[in-house]
């Protein structure tokens, strides 16, 4: 009898201790290219606009997942799916009110920025929700990740 | 003490946008990072649905525009879905978050070499910082079984 899904995902996690790095990377890349899409259409699009095409690129990416055996199994699946979907609701209206933020008088040199400095309330909440922590390390690489989020963005 | 809306609505954003990989670590948690890719698009698509009911849009954009905007959402969602594996597979998301949004770094590469853009002074000093926080923040003690 094979391992449920969602262990044979954790088996993975033993595996090799390191996977989180190659997927993160592989993330960087991929939103990396996003980003310059969403650069050079920013001055042709309105942003309610560019959200709504920018939904209909991430639909297709649902048929792949769609098949995949680990749609079924995982521990406490409806506890699971209720984050997953506030995940998605936290990130869309995130959007929204970020561009409602633009709309309303903020400017993109302040707004931006200030958007992008969201990992250190990530931090804050995985320190108290996930009871995470940071090696010395990551601690200062986090303090040297918000600066660099921050000149990134302007 | 008045805060402006503008303020607010950033203020928001940021508890948003930083909540968002917490909720996320807790879906792969409990769930394959198929069934919460699946779930997070859902609930996604309900917002699009939800803007193109309220907000009026303007449809008529060039081909170009809009395969372009279409080809990000590809790529942003195939890049959610490479962070939700990569918290599905054991990395922290008080890591793995602050990483990802190192992005701009390669934001910025790319529309050096196609869109033609220059690089400032904050652009040099961010991808800097940039690139000594990702080696940094990659420097995970292996998990102890």
């Amino acid at each position: 009898m094979s391992a449920s899904p969602v262990i044979a995902e954790k088996a993975e996690k033993k595996q090799g201790s390191y996977q989180w790095l190659f997927y993160s990377v592989l993330t960087i890349v991929l939103w990396g290219g996003y980003g310059a899409t969403s650069k050079a259409v920013a001055d042709d699009i309105n942003a309610y606009m560019n959200q709504v095409l920018f939904t209909i690129g991430m639909f297709p990416l649902i048929l792949l997942v769609f098949r995949s055996p680990r749609m079924s199994g995982g521990r406490k699946r409806g506890l699971g799916i209720f984050f997953a979907f506030l995940t998605g609701i936290l990130g869309g209206l995130g959007n929204i009110t970020f561009f409602s933020s633009l709309n309303s008088g903020g400017r993109a040199s302040v707004v931006v920025p200030m958007s992008g400095l969201s990992p250190l309330v990530t931090v804050v909440a995985a320190y108290v929700v996930l009871h995470e922590r940071m090696s010395t390390y990551q601690k200062i690489g986090l303090g040297v990740a918000l600066p660099a989020i921050y000149l990134l963005s302007l | 003490m008045h805060f402006p809306l503008w303020l607010v609505f950033a203020l928001i954003t940021l508890l948003f946008f930083g909540l968002s990989g917490v909720t996320q670590k807790l879906a792969t948690n409990e769930i394959s990072m198929e069934l919460s890719y699946f779930w997070f698009v859902l609930a996604m698509l309900l917002i699009g649905l939800g803007i193109v009911i309220l907000v009026p849009l303007d449809w008529h954009l060039r081909a170009k525009v809009v395969t372009l905007a279409v080809a990000g959402g590809f790529l942003n969602g195939l890049g959610a879905m490479t962070s939700f594996k990569a918290l599905a597979v054991g990395g922290k998301a008080s890591i793995v978050v602050p990483l990802c949004y190192l992005y701009p770094l390669v934001t910025i590469s790319l529309a050096l070499a196609f869109l033609h853009e220059r690089l400032t002074r904050t652009g040099v000093a961010g991808i800097a910082l940039a690139l000594v926080a990702a080696v940094l923040l990659a420097q995970e003690r292996p998990q102890a079984d």
